[in-house]
């Protein structure tokens, strides 16, 4: 029966959704349906979902990470200036830059459980906390020469390669393939070992549990304070690799990197079925989500639609997405 | 067994309301292109009527853009060959780039495009142009050189701003800079033009702060307060852009000091016209920004029908544009057709 079938499909019904929405821009949208614009959303948004995914950590935890942005911004800046300032070799930058990263959601993390704030409002501290440092710290304001520098190290350009997997398998004999970026690779790496964590490793039930019911699984015993210091730092962690990839892709890092991108990452998350009130989630919803928003604006870009109503749209998708959200959770309840 | 049933049907029900958002959502889109709120009902045909297109990349919708984008549509249009759309970068140098490249393969002849940093979109610039697609930055330059970058004639202007203003306050006193936050080279070149103009035409002015305002009308209203506290000589004020110029003209108005100020802004917008005519705002530097539409417009059309390609460029084109420094005695001669 294919209802149960779907039944055990994870987001079956954003997949139906992605599948309907992107073969309608393959019909409609004049060269929606190439490989140029394939490499273009993967490259575009591979880091996003893995942002998303970090997201996806506090939210399972009845949580929130609003300061993601300011983190993505922090780990840039990190890199940029280890690279042209003390002029370390480029993966011991990117090293320091998402150590950097990890750090900042752990801090996240200790302020909530520590000092007992919400979520809400230490991340939203941190959020404007953090974008002061990146400001602080910032090589471009230090030494304004170095401004228009781009970072050429063989790191950032390796990470901002593209790979013609359509020849390696023979795919391009029979049609066009696009080239894959390797963010796209990092994403994949990056959603294997989340899922071997929430979903084979004691861990994944444990963070499900502290969302789901954070009294009850301090009552079984877990340590529902480490599980959500890991979240946050999972968040930043997350942010820090995403932030990697976003700055090999513009050759550089400012002050505003990411600004905003919390909310991006958020509604992804959110789309791709990442329950609001904890306890829920699965590594494949927000990277669906990532990508679902990537090709709205990219479809309706090519489609000639208003920029107002492009985001009218996009707005929508998303209350719909929340609203289904709600719906499920009162359903269960 | 019942759970099993309840189980399916919900499931049913959850597939069913995702499968209507779906539709929802692709209807709109069919519907939307025959609606007027689409800015460009001629794209998606692009291809089949045989126009070349081209798009405004902007940084967010804003009163400067908007004015821009108007010009360009408004020559554009008039070749009657174009397919014009204007963008929004949603403040995000991702989505800009992530545009850039939509364009490019959609097969643009020309980028319009305002930069939210000079290096993080040079990549992208270098694909365009290896691909022959012309790109013209307006206002904010690019590490990459491309075809053409045409720009309100900040360095020049703020010195002759300074000029201006200083005879208006005799040359001598006190003035505070109300600034832009780092990081953006026009910030530089407004501050640096005016800080040495102070210095070549009036060396006995001098420059006691200089403070982020952060663009904004209401937080120069608090910084200046903070500044005047501490420095009760003050008699000149420089905003690097007409809101936070018009933040130091509400500050003045509310302490009753604006008859011993002189503040200018930078910019030209309407607001600030008015209250220069209102005897508020001393002066500012006016551009005709729908003017820099029309002739940012006017290359990309030359480019476009004359074939040239990016890759024909020996070097980047550059125009600055001509301004005026408005003041209440010559404010009256900018019409209203010109005013944005």
């Amino acid at each position: 029966m294919p209802n149960k079938l779907f039944k055990h499909i994870p987001n079956a019904g954003l997949i139906f959704f992605f599948v309907l929405l992107t073969s309608f821009f393959c019909l409609f949208a004049n060269n929606f349906s190439t490989s140029m614009n394939a490499e273009n959303i993967l490259a575009g948004y591979s880091f996003i979902a893995i942002i998303a995914l970090g997201q996806m950590f506090p939210i399972t935890a009845r949580g929130i990470d609003l300061s993601t942005g300011s983190i993505v911004a922090l780990a840039g800046m990190v890199i940029y200036d280890c690279m042209l300032i003390f002029e370390l070799s480029g993966w011991v930058s990117i090293g320091l830059g998402i150590l950097a990263a990890t750090l900042a959601g752990a801090l996240n993390g200790i302020l909530i459980v520590r000092f007992n704030l919400q979520p809400f409002v230490a991340t939203l501290a941190t959020l404007a906390g953090y974008r002061g440092l990146v400001y602080a710290i910032s090589g471009r304001q230090l030494y304004p020469e170095l401004a228009t520098t781009p970072l050429r190290d063989p790191a950032v350009k390796a990470l901002n390669e593209f790979y013609d997997i359509g020849s390696w398998t023979g795919l391009d004999q029979f049609f066009q393939t696009p080239w894959i970026p390797v963010s796209f690779f990092v994403l994949l790496g990056v959603m294997i070992a989340l899922f071997v964590l929430l979903t084979l490793s004691p861990y994944g039930t444990a963070l499900k549990a502290t969302g789901g019911n954070y009294e009850a699984a301090r009552l079984a015993g877990l340590p529902v304070r480490t599980i959500t210091i890991s979240a946050y730092a999972m968040s930043g962690l997350l942010a820090g690799i995403g932030a990697v990839l976003l700055v090999s892709r513009l050759t550089t890092s400012t002050e505003s990197l990411g600004i905003g991108m919390e909310l991006t990452a958020i509604a992804a998350a959110v789309i791709g079925g990442t329950r609001l009130q904890g306890g829920k989630g699965n590594v494949l919803g927000p990277v669906l989500g990532a990508f679902l928003l990537g090709i709205i604006l990219v479809g309706l870009t090519l489609m000639g639609i208003s920029q107002f109503v492009q985001q009218m749209l996009t707005g929508g998708i998303l209350l719909a997405a929340v609203g289904y959200d709600s719906f499920r959770t009162r359903k269960q309840a | 067994m019942t759970k099993y049933i309840n189980d399916e049907s919900n499931n049913r029900r959850s597939f069913l309301k995702t499968a209507m958002l779906g539709t929802a959502a692709v209807g709109a889109g069919v519907v939307l292109p025959s609606l007027p709120v689409s800015e460009n009902i001629g794209v998606a045909n692009a291809a089949s009527d045989g126009k070349a297109k081209m798009a405004f990349i902007q940084w967010q919708p804003h009163t400067v853009p908007n004015a821009w984008s108007k010009g360009i549509e408004e020559v554009l249009t008039a070749q009657q060959s174009f397919d014009y759309q204007l963008l929004d970068g949603q403040n995000k140098v991702e989505v800009q780039v992530s545009l850039m490249e939509t364009l490019i393969n959609d097969g643009a002849k020309v980028i319009f495009l305002q930069p939210i940093d000079s290096v993080a979109l040079a990549p992208s610039i270098a694909s365009a142009k290896r691909r022959g697609i012309s790109v013209i930055t307006l206002n904010i330059d690019a590490t990459e050189e491309h075809a053409a970058h045409v720009e309100m004639n900040h360095y020049f202007g703020a010195m002759d701003i300074a000029r201006v203003m200083g005879e208006k306050m005799g040359g001598k006193g006190e003035v505070a800079i109300l600034n832009a936050p780092p990081g953006i080279i026009i910030r530089d070149q407004r501050t640096n033009g005016f800080v040495e103009g102070m210095a070549k035409y009036h060396p006995d002015i001098k420059i006691v702060a200089d403070v982020n305002a952060e663009w904004s009308r209401k937080k120069a209203q608090d910084v200046l307060s903070t500044v005047l506290a501490s420095n009760p000589n003050l008699t000149g004020v420089y905003g690097v852009n007409d809101s936070m110029a018009l933040g130091a003209v509400d500050v003045a108005k509310q302490k009753g000091v604006l008859d011993k100020m002189t503040i200018f802004g930078n910019d030209g917008e309407k607001d600030a016209l008015e209250s220069i005519e209102k005897g508020e705002l001393s002066g500012t530097q006016y551009t005709d920004v729908y003017q820099q539409g029309r002739f940012a417009a006017s290359v990309a059309a030359v480019l476009a029908s004359g074939g040239i390609s990016a890759r024909d460029f020996q070097s980047q084109g550059k125009l600055l544009m001509p301004y005026t420094i408005a003041t209440a005695d010559n404010v009256g001669e900018i019409q209203s057709a010109q005013r944005w």
